[in-house]
């Protein structure tokens, strides 16, 4: 029996600039399920996750979280349900590594103690023990992915809206840190430019082309020959759960 | 005991001390013991020093560090809430703007204004016009663009106001103009008891909503987007900021003139000692940022004795040397 849609987006309509970026976009996403949006640059993903996590205005349609709009939530809920990674710097003036996973904790009903467990454990998991104190502005860009998946990983929301989750993470940790997201068995909605680690991870992709849903299902019944042509003008296919690729068109 | 604990306690002591150095130390001869006598307001004090300690070194010295508390506070929350680790009330145009606004108002407006509530009120105006203009040059489409423009918007705001006051003094009346003169060069001279509730309400209203708001100023360090996403409400919690940085440059300009680089520098000297969390950033930037004008303050009295050097000058010089530094990390950090 199918579960309860962890993530309901209706009819998502956004302009960027006066241009429709979003037009008309729905999906359901059960929970516990790991869903992947693929597509190619300005197909509107990252827009679908940003109105997702209450960044961007939305021009029109429904987002529902857990079976509550998503500006119905109050900041202390909100911040121990919904968990984003996102691709975006900010100054990170005088915190070290441990405070910027510690200020990701903000508003969750923790002791100190359980609290420096968690965070200890997702340093851990990162590969960031050694790197606690260190300040967090002169870290590398792997580094600072890890951080704030180690973020993620320490306030253990139960959705998961996930944008380029593997960007800067050597092939490594790419494994690591989403396999650790993977058995959670969280509901995750996460944009993929790795279509290999995009099959390899998601229940069930959709495939998105000018702001519009083109194609949902599994991995291997959407990432087809026909489908990668006509959304990004390449010659490819999913072969034994990895992409092989021929050449652009 | 944690180094964050005991950090602020230490500078709190250093305040005190400072402060009381403020009041003992001035130009009037007098024996250490009849200094105590006078601030203990014993029988045996001389009369006109106990005035002297009480009626003017005492006001002077609070208001000097709910100034210098109130703009590193101001450069704290700056800082934060624009992304920008030059960002500071005085290279931003906001002193400028609170200045020519009360310059404005001391030469135009009835005498009553500027000896009553006036001057803070309109240099708090003033403030917020120049923040708003320089924030306008600063953005393209609502997105703040890099930080060196937001600076170089600042200065050029800055300098239009700087023209704006010196056109006022210039066509303005003579002895008016002197006044106004005189109150520009950056002085706590003359500040007396009634002076002090503006800078201390504004102070205090600052401090308070500040700690309430630490952890979300902690979440906007790790961009607007990832604090929007931890559910903060990123556009209210910028303008608040704003708000309260206007008030606090607009009352410091109306209480002691036009101070630089405390809003800049005290913050990351802050931030060295105890991190860049605002639970313990907030209070030990207020103690640094009095702590530091008071002994500013302490310095231009006694340098040139009986002479005094304005608080504006003397501040520049020692604040070249951290300035440097700081521009030094800015640009290997971003």
């Amino acid at each position: 029996m199918p579960s309860d849609p962890a993530i309901e987006i209706t009819d998502l309509h956004v302009t960027l600039g006066g241009a429709p970026r979003v037009a008309g976009f729905s999906l359901n996403v059960a929970e516990g399920q790991f869903h992947g949006l693929l597509g190619p640059n300005g197909a509107g993903k990252t827009t679908v996750l940003r109105s997702l996590y209450r960044a961007q205005r939305i021009d029109a349609g429904e987002l529902r979280i857990a079976g509550r709009a998503i500006h119905d939530w109050p900041q202390s809920d909100w911040a121990g349900t919904v968990g984003a990674l996102v691709q975006e710097g900010g100054t990170f003036q005088g915190l070290s590594v441990r405070d910027v996973i510690e200020i990701g904790m903000m508003g969750l009903p923790l002791s100190g103690p359980e609290r420096a467990a968690r965070i200890d454990a997702a340093l851990a998991q990162a590969g960031l023990s050694d790197r606690s104190d260190t300040e967090a502005a002169r870290i590398s860009g792997g580094e600072r992915q890890r951080t704030h998946i180690a973020q993620l990983l320490a306030r253990g929301p139960q959705v998961f809206l996930l944008d380029e989750p593997s960007n800067h993470l050597d092939l490594c940790y790419q494994l690591i840190l989403l396999d650790e997201i993977k058995r959670r068995r969280a509901t995750v909605l996460a944009t993929f430019h790795d279509l290999t680690l995009a099959a390899r991870y998601c229940d069930l992709v959709t495939l998105m082309k000018d702001g519009r849903a083109h194609a949902t299902g599994r991995p291997a019944d959407v990432l087809t020959r026909d489908n990668i042509r006509s959304v990004f003008r390449v010659d490819g296919w999913l072969e034994n759960g990895a992409m092989r690729i021929e050449a652009a068109i | 005991m944690s180094r964050r604990a005991i950090i602020p306690g230490l500078v709190l002591v250093l305040l005190l001390i400072a402060m009381l150095a403020g009041v003992f130390f001035g130009t009037a001869e007098a024996t250490w013991a009849d200094r105590i006598a006078a601030l203990m307001r014993a029988e045996a004090a001389p009369r006109s020093l106990g005035l002297i300690l009480w009626e003017w070194r005492m006001p002077r010295v609070i208001a000097v560090a709910l100034v210098g508390g109130g703009l590193a506070l101001a450069g704290v929350l700056m800082q934060t809430v624009l992304h920008n680790p030059l960002a500071d009330p005085y290279l931003m145009g906001l002193s400028s703007g609170a200045s020519a606004a009360a310059v404005g108002a001391i030469l135009w407006l009835p005498p009553w204004i500027a000896t009553t509530f006036g001057i803070p009120v309109i240099a708090f105006l003033g403030a917020v016009l120049a923040f708003a203009m320089t924030l306008a040059l600063s953005m393209r489409r609502g997105v703040i663009l890099s930080p060196l423009v937001v600076i170089l918007a600042g200065v050029a705001i800055s300098l239009m106001f700087q023209s704006l006051t010196a056109f006022f003094l210039y066509v303005g009346d003579p002895y008016a103009t002197q006044s106004a003169l005189g109150w520009l060069m950056g002085t706590a001279a003359g500040t007396g008891w009634p002076d002090l509730w503006a800078p201390g309400l504004a102070f205090a209203l600052v401090l308070v909503l500040s700690l309430t708001s630490a952890r979300n100023l902690d979440a906007l360090l790790l961009g607007d987007e990832r604090a929007m996403a931890l559910g903060v409400a990123v556009g209210r919690q910028r303008i608040v900021c704003f708000c309260a940085v206007a008030l606090l440059a607009g009352v410091a300009v109306a209480t002691v003139g036009i101070v630089g680089f405390v809003g800049l520098i005290v913050p990351h000297m802050a931030r060295l000692l105890v991190g860049g969390r605002h639970g313990g950033l907030i209070p030990l930037s207020a103690i640094l940022g009095a702590l530091v004008l008071v002994v500013v303050d302490l310095l231009c009295r006694i340098v040139l004795a009986p002479e005094e050097m304005p608080l504006g000058v003397l501040l520049a010089i020692f604040a070249a040397p951290p300035f440097i530094v700081i521009l030094r990390r800015v640009r290997v950090a971003f």
